[in-house]
């Protein structure tokens, strides 16, 4: 068996392929889209502002709460996550909009795992 | 192909045509950079919509510290990784995780069936955890340095690398026993 192979043979090659005209008509769709949206008011972004902040102490709220009745053996990072994942289930979907276009550029959400981590240790403490 | 530096202060003097400089430029990487995650074109033309409607709308939150294109590259692959995890009922997909689009791949309108060994690197791609996908695709395919890789997937230079290092590993095993 060979010990290597020659990517050189395939290049970029993909066999993905798109419809005619894909890449004219996606921009003319998000430019429609963009211009279809009203630019949001100053007041407007307050108020997402506020309910951001009380969807993330309610999913804060939610995670220290399931993280309470679990059992302890369970206290690993997988569960972290998992737990996170339920209270962020819990919250309704206009809030976990919210949240995650207030997070959006936070790719994997570790930090918030962390900060929840530490809240919560410094609560058993 | 116009600079980024020339593209940024377009779009806070004039929206419009910023915008549509930044799509001539970078609406073909970011639909391709997608498409290798997701596999299906619906799904990555969802994905690809996303993604610039989130970087139109959060453009202010760019600082300018970083790399325009690396911020790009990040919000297209967050994109990428909700979408992948609604498809399996969870809010996003973690980079340990690999995503279930094996079977999607042969089931896809947009696919061109005859070019057998491009579909066996596909099929090889696809089959690794999403942390080796990212390090390889984004440096085999879009050339980024392993710097800006660990700028997109918020990870060290050092763990990008063992990534890519495992993930062609793997890819060369797949090749080689599948021929």
């Amino acid at each position: 068996m060979e010990q290597n192979y020659d990517f050189n043979r395939i290049g970029k090659q993909m066999p993905y392929t798109v419809p005619d005209g894909f890449f004219d008509k996606l921009e003319e769709n998000v430019m429609n889209e963009v211009k279809a949206q009203p630019v949001r008011k100053k007041a407007t972004m307050i108020r997402m502002a506020i309910r951001a902040a009380l969807a993330i102490a309610a999913c804060i709220a939610l995670f220290l709460v399931v993280k309470k009745v679990l059992p302890q053996d369970q206290d690993t990072a997988t569960d972290d996550f998992e737990n996170v994942e339920l209270a962020f289930n819990n919250l309704s979907t206009e809030d976990q909009d919210y949240l995650l276009e207030v997070y959006q550029e936070e790719l994997f959400l570790e930090n918030d795992l962390n900060n929840l981590n530490d809240l919560n240790n410094e609560e058993s403490i | 192909m116009t600079d980024d530096n020339q593209i940024i202060p377009l779009i806070r003097e004039n929206a419009e045509k910023g915008y549509r400089l930044l799509m001539a430029k970078y609406k073909e990487p970011v639909y391709w950079h997608i498409r290798r995650l997701v596999v299906s074109h619906a799904d990555a033309q969802d994905a690809t919509q996303d993604t610039f409607l989130r970087i139109f709308r959060s453009f202010g939150q760019y600082s300018g510290e970083g790399s325009f294109k690396t911020w790009i590259f990040r919000i297209a692959t967050n994109e990428a990784l909700r979408l992948l995890g609604r498809n399996q009922g969870k809010a996003t997909l973690s980079l340990d995780e690999t995503p279930q689009v094996t079977l999607t791949m042969k089931a896809d309108d947009y696919f061109d069936y005859g070019n057998a060994e491009a579909i066996r690197l596909q099929e090889a791609i696809t089959a690794l955890p999403a942390k080796q996908q990212l390090a390889f695709n984004l440096h085999y395919y879009d050339d980024l340095s392993y710097k800006e890789i660990a700028a997109v997937t918020g990870s060290t230079e050092a763990t990008v690398k063992a990534n890519y290092h495992f993930a062609k590993e793997k890819i060369i095993k797949y090749m080689n026993t599948n021929n």
